[in-house]
């Protein structure tokens, strides 16, 4: 029986959910790139905005506009038919959103009318969360609640949206079990959050765009900062992760005497990127299904736990707004799986511009998205060592370890294992980047009427399709969360092994690597280029 | 008899990428750890310095390191 079968480079492209998020955000972005010949086919994605019950007269916040079609602002072409949308473009992200996702869904053999109706009732859910987060209560900050009335807000920013649909969400999965289940053909974390990766290379490419309207000076820094940012990732993923694997594998080995295939499946959930990691290096090592099973349950927990803990400790502890990008990156190499580590980055990003915009009484302002970014740099490097590490194990398992005779690891598998999604992120990333240096000429300012074009058909995706995504992951990563599951007497040693390895080892080594490469970087400050 | 049966089909069935396989106990996967080898030997030392030299190199070249 061979152990890898024979599979062609392009398998899976129709039947994956790596695939599925390519498809799906890139090809919303690429509709959105219309706009370049006058034609918004992307204005209608919804985007909430802070509310309160009585808005003061002339201030801001009536229910009436909480919700808008983001081609109301951004549009070049349909501006007037966008704006008259409001509300309704809650309807048409559904509609258009959920027919996208739906056909992914279809060809990936799922059961359709499961998840079409569990789809319909985490998106309707997410709707309502996004709305109560963005309370001008919630969201509005000390600088600018006066515009809403109030005296006292919680300076959470957008992201005490997605706190709250976290919570939500392990409420479901926590005490609505049957709910939970019914729902679980829909909530897909993974695959939501893979989507929101790719339309972030839509942001990452867009910033030096949105930058350049400020001044072209400005452009030019971001798109320096987003490639400080791609090295400086690479480069402390892998070494990161060439410290992680042998040190949990040690600590598995030497101190909870566990088996070797149980320790490098653990070694990997805990290092990497959880699930897949655990699932590829399970593969390799040709571990029982039972122990990816095992990790990749944990994993899911722990990294939730991690989302709750470590964006507060980051903002509030240390580093705090003094070294912003080390906080994310760090972030990126130890919150497993990319749902929770890109959930965790927003949370953070949140965090830290509300923060600073206090600490300064709004006298620095830092674009959105690049923290995220920071935090999500480190992890698609992780992402793509997934295959190279499995490989690197499966050759020792089988001629080292196990010795069996006959059996070949195709170098294919490296291929297998690389995460698709990635793909899509640098495509759109740089896809961006060419148009900003080609035809856009720099952000020079006779480039502006084009670039402008770009940023109608960029600004909804990168904003409105991406943050969406981002909470239907929150919602979906807590409708999937059993915090049950650590207690389960079988998992004992495993929830004690990820829990030292994690807080002993992990965090403190992914946050002295992050500050050796990340240390001193800066944000371009905004604030005197906005109203 | 279909203990076995179950037990090879678990042995049979490595880790394949797939979540759903049904079988979920833990039985002999925490237990039974074997001699620590050299070839583990190997693998760790092996791995923390690569690291070592790979982040040797990072902080040379990469422009945003403590070093630069």
């Amino acid at each position: 029986m061979a152990q890898y079968p024979e599979r062609k480079w392009y398998s899976g492209m129709l039947s994956t959910e790596d695939w599925w998020a390519v498809w799906i955000a890139v090809g919303f972005f690429m509709i959105s790139l219309l706009n370049i010949w006058g034609i918004d086919l992307v204005g209608w994605m919804t985007y909430p905005t802070k509310w309160v019950f009585n808005p003061p007269e002339g201030g801001k916040g009536a229910i009436s506009q909480a919700f808008y079609a983001l081609g109301k602002k951004y549009s070049v072409s349909a501006k007037g038919f966008y704006k008259g949308l409001g509300w309704w473009s809650v309807i048409w992200s559904y509609v258009i959103f959920g027919t996208a996702l739906t056909i992914g869904a279809a060809f990936m053999k799922w059961n359709v009318k499961r998840f079409v109706g569990g789809f319909t009732i985490i998106y309707f859910l997410t709707i309502a969360i996004w709305f109560i987060g963005h309370h001008a209560f919630i969201a509005a900050t000390k600088v600018n609640m006066h515009k809403y009335g109030l005296n006292f807000a919680l300076n959470l920013g957008g992201g005490g949206s997605f706190i709250l649909a976290l919570i939500v969400g392990l409420i479901i999965g926590n005490f609505f079990k049957g709910f939970a289940k019914y729902l679980s053909e829909a909530a897909k974390p993974e695959w939501y959050i893979k989507t929101a990766i790719v339309t972030l290379g839509v942001k990452l490419g867009y910033l030096p765009i949105k930058l350049s309207a400020f001044s072209q000076k400005l452009g030019k820094q971001a798109a320096d900062l987003t490639f400080d940012l791609f090295v400086a990732g690479a480069a402390a993923t892998v070494v990161a992760y060439l410290i992680f694997w042998p040190g949990v594998y040690v600590i598995s080995r030497k101190i909870f005497k566990l088996p070797r295939k149980t320790a490098a499946v653990l070694g990997s959930g805990i290092s990497i990127c959880g699930v897949s990691a655990a699932v590829a290096t399970g593969g390799a090592v040709r571990a029982k299904p039972v122990v990816s099973i095992m990790v990749s349950a944990l994993v899911v927990v722990w990294a939730v736990i991690e989302l709750i803990i470590l964006p507060g400790f980051f903002t509030h502890v240390w580093p705090g707004t003094k070294d912003p990008l080390v906080a994310g990156a760090s972030m990126g190499m130890a919150v497993k799986t990319d749902g929770a580590d890109a959930a965790a980055g927003e949370l953070l990003d949140e965090f830290m511009r509300t923060k600073i915009e206090i600490e300064t009484n709004g006298a620095v302002k830092w674009p959105e998205g690049i923290i995220t970014a920071s935090a999500v740099m480190t992890k698609v490097w992780i992402d793509m060592f997934i295959g190279i590490w499995a490989f690197v194990l499966a050759l020792v398992w089988v001629y080292k370890f196990e010795r069996r005779p006959g059996e070949r690891v195709p170098a294919s598998e490296v291929w297998h294992r690389f995460p698709k999604f990635v793909i899509g992120y640098f495509f759109c990333w740089f896809f961006l980047l060419a148009i900003y240096f080609g035809p856009g000429q720099g952000g020079a300012p006779e480039a502006m009427p084009f670039l402008k074009t770009v940023k109608a058909g960029a600004v909804p995706v990168e904003k409105g399709m991406r943050k969406l995504f981002f909470m239907l992951t929150f919602l979906s990563l807590g409708i999937i969360t059993d915090f049950k599951k650590l207690k389960e007497a079988q998992f004992g040693k495993m929830v004690w092994v990820y829990f030292v390895a994690l807080f002993g080892f992990i965090i403190p080594v992914a946050i002295i690597i992050g500050y050796l490469f990340h240390h001193g970087m800066t944000l371009p400050n905004i604030a005197q280029y906005m109203k | 008899m279909a203990e076995v049966t179950t037990e090879e089909k678990k042995e049979t069935q490595p880790g394949t990428g797939s979540l759903s396989v049904d079988a979920l106990e833990a039985e002999d996967v925490l237990a039974g750890a074997e001699e620590w080898s050299s070839t583990e030997t190997w693998l760790v030392l092996g791995s923390f310095i690569a690291a070592i030299i790979a982040l040797f190199i990072g902080l040379l070249v990469v422009p945003t390191s403590v070093l630069h």
